[in-house]
């Protein structure tokens, strides 16, 4: 489908391409630098140091995996939205919220006009990309999910609140574009939240982001709900739809048999909730079912979402699943080095 | 007409400052089990006194024990249920809140009283009368995953039966003014017979007290006219999702106590006097009955840091001072 425009990238992918959502799980040495940090008992270089060390392990732990496209693992980041509001202008951050149980968050708020003062990911993609000559994603989290797990302050409405946003994250996603990156996946786990703003602006926002910028876009959505948004969805000017099917009461593949799934698609094949690793005969299973309903063409392999509440163990061994899965639907030997 | 400032439901219970964070160190204990049940229930009954007292400082006339026992608005009530099991989370409405999903696998039964004990701890520590609220029985079942045989009908019926005891123990034992929640009607128009039908079994257990109708995190204009049909006392409306709403009430009057949630109970902007008085100007002149409650579009426990929580309130209470001079 749009492998073409991966050619004219120069990027040659295998069929069924593996990758992940984009977060690992940070392991102890991080978490504590992080907290030492938090508590001044560790200088910002100091923190970048070992950040810098941890991406280079996940980097070498990808290809190990034999992964096709990979990510740096946001090692850097907190929780998604707040870290893209701490390097925006027009933005401050909230006291503690709860989001359920005993979990509570700092959520970002909206004080002033959003602009972009700078590159955000870009340091970080091009060190990645430096250690790899895998392609590595770019990653950014989406307006609409700024704007909806953002407090609005400012703007006179969440459209012009997530419009804003927008026009300051199409400045990111430039300067990916321009020191190289070829894949740019934007994040939009909260699309499905009202999906009457879906045709209202999520998808102009979505527009303003990609517009005139030469990439091959992924979009990722989470948290269900496509029975509100499909196949209005499929509007949204992205190539590949990055979704979680192996923990969706839902069934997609029936959605889509009804009405046919016109992009590509990364097809989430294990389940990130779940401390249990899938064996890779229900990992093929799943992806076979997908094939019922996609072209090879079409199709992508990854998690269901970012990987960051496992452990590192359980992490990678879902990802060896799902690699060996694929390879097995492809017809390929398991024991073989990941390159084509 | 007389003019009270109100709760609308949960208030933080955990805070910025360090001995705001007795109620989550305590959680987290008990989860690990470090702690036993008798001191949890200790810590509960300390934050819950010291979130009555928060709300009193802020000046409202009706307070609630801020739902500072509650895990969630559904799994709450769906606990001490037979018949029904917890599940996993699910996003509660469109907010950035996630609740627990309750299944539900056979004849619901209720094993034992769930709001009675926290509505008494609650009265006898508060100088203000205290609203207790429960969720009511079609948002309960909307928001439930069915797997057993026997139609939705069927299933709000039994959570009706459920918060009927409820409503009966609460006005037992005092409640003036029981709320119920019902927010999930608003998207499903649809279903107003089943849901009418869930109301009018609860309003009969109410005894003395007042009922009042809460929905919140939805456009209630096009349901206004069917909403004030229902045998409650007071009708909640949440201001934040409808701009035709004021114009609604001004066009088809009202004869029954009206909760305004004119004050966003998801948003850490302040209100603006101005924009809380116009439309109470507009809206006060057509209410036939004697009294209105000013109140938060939605409780604001789970949707707002504590701070900003008491800043809302003090700046409802004020702009409710002012707007006793319009009636
Ligand atoms: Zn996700």
């Amino acid at each position: 489908m749009m492998r073409k425009k991966l050619e004219c990238l120069g990027l040659k992918l295998p069929l069924l391409p593996t990758t992940t959502v984009g977060s690992f799980p940070k392991p102890p040495y991080i978490l504590e630098a992080r907290r030492k940090f938090a508590a001044k008992g560790l200088s910002a270089e100091e923190l970048k140091k070992l950040e810098e060390r941890v991406t280079r392990e996940w980097i070498s732990l990808q290809e190990g995996i034999g992964l096709d496209v990979l990510v740096d693992g946001e090692m850097y980041r907190g929780d998604m939205a707040t870290y893209f509001a701490n390097n925006l202008d027009g933005f401050e951050i909230s006291g503690l919220v709860r989001s359920y149980g005993n979990r509570y968050y700092r959520k970002p708020i909206i004080t002033g006009e959003v602009k972009w003062q700078g590159p955000i990911t870009v340091d970080w993609w091009r060190f990645t990309q430096g250690l790899t000559s895998k392609p590595v994603k770019g990653m950014i989290t989406g307006p609409y999910t700024m704007m909806d797990w953002s407090f609005n302050e400012y703007y006179p409405s969440r459209r012009e609140a997530c419009l804003a946003l927008a026009k300051a994250l199409h400045e990111e996603v430039k300067a990916l574009a321009k020191a190289g990156a070829k894949i740019i996946q934007v994040d939009e786990p909260a699309i499905s939240a009202r999906p009457e703003e879906l045709p209202e602006f999520a998808i102009e926002a979505m527009k303003i982001v990609t517009e005139g910028v030469d990439a091959y876009f992924i979009t990722h959505i989470c948290y269900g709900a496509f029975e509100f948004i499909y196949p209005e969805m499929l509007k949204l000017p992205v190539d590949n739809f990055d979704l979680e099917m192996s923990n969706s009461e839902l069934d997609l593949v029936e959605l889509f048999r009804k009405h046919p799934f016109g992009k590509d698609l990364s097809f989430g094949v294990v389940d990130v909730h779940s401390h249990v690793v899938e064996d890779a005969a229900t990992v093929e299973q799943r992806i076979r079912r997908a094939l019922d309903v996609l072209k090879p063409e079409q199709l992508w392999i990854d998690p269901d979402c970012g990987l960051k509440t496992r452990t590192q163990e359980e992490a990678v061994n879902k990802l060896k699943a799902m690699v060996e899965a694929t390879r097995k639907v492809k017809g390929l030997k398991n024991n073989y080095n990941g390159r084509q | 007409m007389e003019i009270l400032t109100a709760s609308t439901g949960s208030y933080p219970r955990i805070g910025d400052r360090p001995e705001q964070q007795r109620h989550r160190q305590a959680y987290a204990q008990h989860e690990r089990g470090e702690i036993f049940d008798e001191e949890f229930k200790r810590v509960q009954d300390e934050v819950t006194r010291e979130v009555i007292e928060e709300q009193l400082r802020a000046g409202l006339d009706v307070v609630t024990d801020g739902q500072v026992r509650w895990h969630d608005p559904i799994s709450h009530f769906t606990r001490k249920l037979e018949g029904c099991e917890i599940d996993g989370l699910l996003r509660f409405f469109d907010t950035n809140f996630y609740f627990r999903q309750p299944v539900i696998k056979g004849k619901l039964v209720r094993r034992e009283s769930i709001s009675e004990h926290e509505f008494t701890f609650a009265k006898e520590v508060s100088s203000k009368p205290v609203k207790p609220v429960v969720t009511g029985p079609y948002t309960l079942a909307k928001l439930s995953i069915n797997r057993r045989s026997g139609d939705f009908q069927s299933l709000v019926d039994e959570f009706a039966g459920v918060i009927s005891q409820e409503v009966r123990e609460l006005a037992k034992a005092g409640a003036e003014l029981i709320q119920i929640d019902e927010s999930a009607i608003l998207k499903n128009l649809s279903d107003f017979q089943v849901f009418e039908r869930a109301i009018q079994k609860v309003v009969t257990e109410k005894g003395k007290a007042r009922v009042a109708l809460y929905t919140y995190f939805g456009d209630a204009a096009p349901l206004y006219q069917k909403l004030l049909k229902l045998p409650m006392d007071v009708l909640g409306l949440d201001f934040t999702y409808s701009p035709k709403l004021p114009d609604t009430i001004a066009r088809l009057g009202c004869d029954k106590d009206l909760g305004l949630g004119l004050i966003d109970g998801r948003n850490t902007k302040l209100e603006r006097e101005k924009q809380v008085l116009d439309v109470l100007k507009l809206i006060l002149p057509v209410i036939k009955s004697k009294r209105v409650y000013l109140n938060p579009s939605c409780g604001l426990g789970d949707y707002l840091p504590r701070e900003i929580a008491f800043k809302k309130l003090q700046n409802m209470v004020s702009i409710a001072e002012k707007a006793g001079g319009l009636t």
